[in-house]
């Protein structure tokens, strides 16, 4: 398995589980490794991901762009992602963009791993 | 033109910063960094935290990624002031400028996916009041505490 900075993988049952290193995602040199990390992990892992972001305490809007950018890769190879664990002051910005109508969010991993065993 | 942020201005202000930056985002970061510090000193609350720094994270990399396209040789003139109940900064770069009248609604369902409108769409939301020069190269941002 790749080594990474930003994101530390692991896996349960064919879902990739990727916890959010850092508590401030802003450093415009970490969110762009973040985003190539991430983008790396569809061709390496299963096609399903779940993005736990327990340790964020903040994400600029480039951050969540990378998100995003993840969610629509993964989405036009037909995988899945969801979220879970966000921190209230997450949640809230991704409620105000509207983005938890394209984020597929739970409250916690393992809600997020049961949804993906009955999804299957 | 009548300006909120103008009538907020005449206030104790407990901090000031008066600074050019070259377009390093990490130079932007480390000021973020000593302002969100100082506000914490003042005793602002985390929520309140979290809306300062969204939206002078966003105000400061746009003004260096977008405005001077990270062009090291360009500036980025921040003026800050803090006190308890008010956050004020203004942010000017060397850029051409934008209207932000023509930024689309990132909550629309066609945009939702796009990556441009979110920061100023979040600005608008934390702040209570977010102004532009007539040029679209300087912005100013003023959070009043409700306490």
């Amino acid at each position: 398995m790749a080594e990474f900075e930003c994101i530390d993988v692991s896996d349960s049952n064919d879902v990739s589980i990727v916890r959010l290193v850092d508590e401030k995602v802003m450093d415009p040199v970490r969110v762009q490794k973040l985003g190539d990390e991430l983008l790396s992990l569809p061709r390496q892992e299963s096609d399903r991901i779940l993005i736990n972001m327990e340790n964020v305490r903040f994400l600029s809007s480039a951050a969540i762009n990378k998100l995003i950018v993840l969610e629509k890769r993964l989405s036009k190879k037909g995988g899945q992602i969801k979220f879970s664990n966000l921190q209230p002051e997450v949640k809230e910005v991704f409620n105000i963009t509207n983005l938890n109508s394209v984020f597929d969010i739970c409250e916690a991993q393992e809600d997020a791993l049961e949804q993906f065993r009955s999804d299957q | 033109m009548n300006s909120r942020i103008a009538d907020e201005l005449e206030h104790g202000w407990t901090k000031v910063w008066d600074v050019s930056i070259a377009s390093d985002p990490l130079l932007g970061v480390e000021l973020i960094k000593q302002i969100l510090d100082e506000l914490e000193q003042l005793n602002w609350d985390q929520g309140e935290l979290f809306g300062v720094h969204m939206s002078l994270e966003e105000a400061i990399m746009n003004a260096i990624k977008h405005g001077n396209g990270l062009c090291e040789n360009k500036q980025v003139v921040i003026n800050a002031r803090i006190s308890p109940t008010k956050f004020y900064v203004r942010v000017e770069d060397e850029g051409p400028g934008f209207d932000p009248t023509a930024v689309p609604d990132p909550t629309l369902d066609e945009n939702l996916t796009k990556p441009s409108g979110r920061g100023l769409m979040l600005m608008r939301i934390y702040m209570t009041c977010v102004e532009f020069n007539s040029t679209g190269n300087q912005i100013e941002l003023l959070k009043v505490r409700q306490i």
